[in-house]
């Protein structure tokens, strides 16, 4: 093993965890000087400045598996997505937290930047063991990150996050050494290879799999394993929720690609109608339904836009299966797509919400009251980001869901008839059903009258965390072809199927 | 002048409107109304260049979008849709006109005015499914934040009604689509591809339905046409005009245009079901009209009832019926927009009162000669009565009708005739009460405005011209129904 080439591989990483230990060396330098925490300005742009670090280190390293093993892999999908995670973890640390919502900024920021690692980690292994260690680093700092603003709905959070957390964590692992026991190895490329040489999976080896989608459905908070999400979308601090939500969601699509795809697209199944086959595939659109109409109609009835939010995820994640659903790679591409616009719109949002509940106390939607009048810009980019997320062109988002569908539908399709037209068409009314919750927000926002139109001021930072995700999702929706062909490029690779 | 900068003018409208420092929101009007004519022009000089060379490559614009799912950003145009082009800019222009009092916030409102514009122009101009149903979809928000910030009655309650039918459409039109596009091989979105595909006709005959409804409920199809009455009250008066005049057109335009060709078996095999509902639709929304007491819920439902003899034009699958169709398509969107003009800006912003007995206190024909005048142009329009573009086009749908099913002719006299009864009616008691004159002066109103003056004849100019000469307009529609595309519907048995 060459250390030095290693250590070059892993310097993106690297960076992130010098950066980490950077953060934690100020706040006690500064608590012993001044008996107070250090300034969060000063913090926040070391965070920064470290994630752009790795940024540079990740756009300079090689591409080629240095190490030759399935432990670390810099397969194109691995690059583009440490890349996505950077970006979506740079925008959560410019996301300012309330004031005296965080006591300690450097150990806040240095954990903030572990669970980066942890998720950079994650997307970059094709050896399930080090895929649990890797995510469970994500998942302790996360755990963390939720419960840090001291107050009793974040250690509630916290709490149940972590506890709904462990038991997916032992779902998971669990699910893994039975899969381990159907073939002794843990590398996906050599089960992939094991499985299609004993011709399907013994009844153990498939409880160990759907024992792996259950945990990893915690980590998507996918219907019925989603309870924590309002609470923890609700009660911890804007940044920690921004990172759950984009970076943390992201990275869970992309292990559960990997980990389907490479390693057991021969067990597929199929859910296509008239022509069932058991397999993960059949689960996955069992679990899609069941999220897309949980997440809808339960977000259909909340008054808090952050609990709106949360839900709005879990009928998220139902598209998203919808996608996978299908085992295809345009479809998968096209999730793969969908996770990351998702991922910038849900944080724009989230982000004007901290705005809004900084000055009006809460989230509620009267909260929302004639932003337009308080800052156009804001209620601009609201409208942008839920008008992405209930799939209105020419965003992002709308693209996105059409490609998933638009693929998923092409990919299920045998001798001209479509399969999967009962879970499209589903998603597809269920996304009509989104746009009502969305727009109760909106109207709130532009037909409402605020009852003091004092302008809503945002510092540049904040002004940033808001800005980039609309111009990004404004970009990709007029020219998707920007990001949706290199992530089917990279996938068709990554997976050998080109 | 290519048609592009019917698209390119709308667009770059509204990005200038958006962009307008405070100070100068007056300007908002006035640039509006420039790229409202802008595209009108656009759309008159590509209609009389087809016309003048029929035989001429068409204009197109062809690029590839998204390569992995075989989408591209293509943009045509024949003669069938540079008429429904030129329909849009008219319909554009005289909404402009009669919003020009607009002080509230008027960046906003000609923003998202010249975005529904855009969004119709580039409907009419995508020939490839993708790209059709972006522009369907970006009218949505924008619709909805017209009727609600600057509606009237129940706006909250009408805006989203109307917001939620039209995405719950759209979901539809989206299945049906991808339904098409998996069936074809999942290749290409391209509308001409598609139409020539055979599918099974056991998939035709499920996939039709969803496709044909959603874009139907756009059209206002029976029994789903509750959205449009409450919509087109609530909103303010340049988006009624929009609403009705052009919004709905693109749902009779998908209809036509996308479904049927793509599933004509499907089409055959639910054609008699679409012509019921039509005629269901006319009847019910002249009798629901004769009752009304607001004027502009007269004008909504007479709206329902004229939509429907434009999906019984399609429905009949001759080529006189689909003419009809289109020119019911044109005629209604002038009149409706006319009508919802007079009703909305020049009546009832004047006597603040749209209640058919309450207006009787006002002698508007005395007090208003001018819109008493234009309303009654209007509704002779409206009926149908020759010389005007209504007359032409029912004419043509009772040809085709007499072609196909000679025994729904009965049903459809029968609404031809309500249609006269409601609109008499509506004429009668707001504009020419039977009082004692000397038993109340007549309140004085302020005189009509020239941007007023100018919408209305304009409006009436153009369903004048259509009904005295429609021959430009029928060759240009014959254009399109003589492509490809409705080859397999027009060789129908």
């Amino acid at each position: 093993m060459n250390y030095s080439a290693l250590f070059i591989q892993l310097l993106p990483e690297a960076a992130l965890v010098i950066t980490a230990l950077l953060l934690l060396g100020v706040a006690v330098a500064a608590e012993a000087r001044t008996h107070r925490p250090p300034a969060i300005d000063v913090i926040t742009a070391i965070a920064a400045l470290g994630i752009a670090a790795a940024c540079a280190a990740l756009y300079f390293s090689p591409l080629a598996p240095a190490s030759g093993t399935s432990l670390l892999v810099t397969d194109p999908l691995a690059r583009l997505f440490k890349a996505v995670v950077l970006l979506l973890g740079l925008l959560a640390v410019l996301l300012p937290p309330a004031r005296d919502e965080i006591a300690q900024p450097g150990e806040f920021y240095a954990l903030l930047l572990f669970a980066l690692t942890g998720l950079l980690l994650t997307v970059g292994t094709n050896h399930l063991l080090f895929l649990f260690v890797a995510l469970e680093l994500a998942s302790l700092s996360l755990y963390l990150l939720a419960g840090f603003s001291r107050t009793a709905t974040a250690a509630e959070a916290s709490l149940k996050y972590f506890l709904f957390g462990g038991v997916s964590a032992a779902f998971f692992l669990f699910g893994l050494s039975l899969l381990y026991g159907f073939c002794p190895t843990l590398t996906l490329p050599a089960m992939a290879a094991a499985l299609t040489a004993a011709d399907g999976l013994p009844p153990l080896a498939v409880v160990g799999l759907v024992m792996v989608v259950v945990g990893l459905g915690f980590k998507l908070a996918a219907a019925p394993f989603h309870f924590w999400a309002p609470d923890v979308y609700q009660g911890s601090p804007a940044t920690s929720v921004g990172l759950i939500a984009a970076a943390s969601k992201a990275v869970g699509v992309v292990v559960l690609v990997r980990l389907l795809l490479m390693g057991f697209a021969a067990a597929a199944g199929s859910a296509a109608w008239g022509d069932l086959q058991p397999g993960w595939s059949l689960w996955l659109g069992v679990l899609s339904a069941v999220s897309m109409v949980f997440g809808n109609v339960l977000a259909l009835a909340q008054t808090s836009v952050r609990r709106l939010l949360a839900y709005s995820a879990v009928a998220n994640t139902g598209y998203l299966l919808v996608a996978l659903t299908a085992h295809g790679a345009h479809s998968a591409g096209a999730a793969l797509f969908y996770v990351v616009v998702y991922g910038l719109a849900t944080f724009g949002a989230l982000a004007v919400t901290a705005a809004v509940e900084r000055d009006c106390g809460d989230d509620s939607m009267g909260s929302f009251a004639g932003l337009v009048q308080r800052s156009p810009l804001q209620a601009l980019a609201l409208l942008v980001f839920l008008a992405s997320l209930a799939g209105i062109p020419p965003l992002a988002g709308f693209v996105g869901k059409f490609a998933m569908f638009g693929a998923a539908m092409a990919e299920s399709t045998t001798q001209g008839v479509p399969g999967l037209t009962w879970l499209v068409g589903l998603a597809v009314i269920m996304s009509a059903i989104s746009l009502y919750y969305y727009l109760m927000v909106l109207k709130q926002a532009f037909v409402r009258s605020a009852a003091d139109a004092l302008p809503l001021q945002l510092p540049l930072a904040h002004g940033m965390a808001v800005a980039v995700p609309a111009v990004l999702l404004i970009l990709l929706g007029l020219f998707p072809a920007l990001l949706l062909s290199p992530l089917t490029q990279a996938l068709l690779v990554t997976l050998g199927w080109v | 002048m290519t048609p592009a900068w019917t698209l390119i003018s709308a667009f770059a409208g509204a990005l200038l409107v958006l962009l307008l420092p405070a100070r100068s929101a007056g300007w908002a009007r006035v640039i509006a109304l420039a790229a409202s004519i802008v595209g009108a022009v656009a759309a008159a000089a590509a209609c009389l260049a087809k016309l003048q060379q029929p035989a001429a490559a068409a204009w197109s614009f062809d690029r590839p979008w998204l390569p992995e799912l075989g989408i591209r950003f293509h943009l045509a145009a024949n003669g069938l849709s540079l008429s429904l082009l030129l329909l849009t800019g008219l319909v554009a222009i005289a909404g402009v006109l009669f919003s020009w009092n607009v002080t509230q916030r008027p960046r906003a409102f000609f923003a998202f005015f010249m975005t529904i514009i855009g969004g119709v122009y580039g409907v009419f101009l995508s020939r490839d499914a993708f790209l059709l149903f972006v522009f369907y979809e970006i009218v949505i928000v924008p619709k909805y934040m017209l009727i609600a910030i600057w509606g009237s009655t129940n706006r909250e309650y009408g805006a989203m009604k109307l917001t939620l039918y039209s995405i719950g459409s759209s979901a539809l039109i989206l299945l049906g689509l991808v339904v098409a596009y998996a069936a074809a091989g999942g290749t290409s979105f391209d509308l001409d591809y598609l139409a020539s595909v055979k599918y099974a006709p056991s998939v035709q005959s499920w996939a039709f339905p969803i496709l044909f409804l959603g874009f139907a409920v756009l059209a206002g199809m029976w029994p789903f046409h509750t959205w449009a009455p409450t919509g087109h009250v609530a909103a303010p008066t340049a988006a009624s005009m929009l609403l009705a005049g052009v919004v709905m057109k693109l749902g009779a335009y998908g209809a036509l245009c996308v479904a049927m060709p793509i599933f004509p078996l499907g089409f055959v095999e639910w054609r008699l079901v679409i012509a019921g509902l039509a005629v269901v639709g006319i009847i019910y929304g002249a009798l629901t009209a004769l009752t009304q007491k607001d004027l502009k819920f007269v004008i909504g439902y007479s709206s329902v009832s004229h939509m429907g003899f434009i999906l019984l034009g399609m429905a009949t699958a001759t080529h006189w019926g689909l003419r009809g169709a289109m020119l019911q398509m044109i005629s209604h969107g002038i009149v409706a927009g006319l009508l919802f003009g007079i009703a909305g800006r020049v009546v009832y912003e004047r006597t603040h009162t749209r209640d058919l007995t309450e207006l009787q206190a006002f002698d508007l024909w005395r007090s208003l000669p001018g819109a008493a005048f234009a309303f009654t142009l209007a509704t002779a329009a409206s009926m149908g009565l020759p010389g005007f573009s209504g007359f032409v086009a029912e004419l043509a749908i009772g040809i085709g009708v007499w072609q196909s099913d000679p025994w729904l002719i009965g049903p459809v006299a029968l609404g031809i005739i309500v249609t006269g009864a409601f609109s008499l009616r509506a004429m009668h008691r707001a504009f020419f009460p039977v009082r004692n004159a000397a038993a109340a002066a007549a309140a004085l109103l302020p005189p009509l405005t020239w941007p007023e003056m100018s919408a209305i004849a304009l409006l009436i100019g153009v369903s004048v011209a259509i009904g005295v000469y429609p021959m430009p307009w029928v060759t240009l529609i014959d254009d399109g129904l003589n492509s490809p595309l409705f080859h397999s519907i027009l060789a129908l048995p």
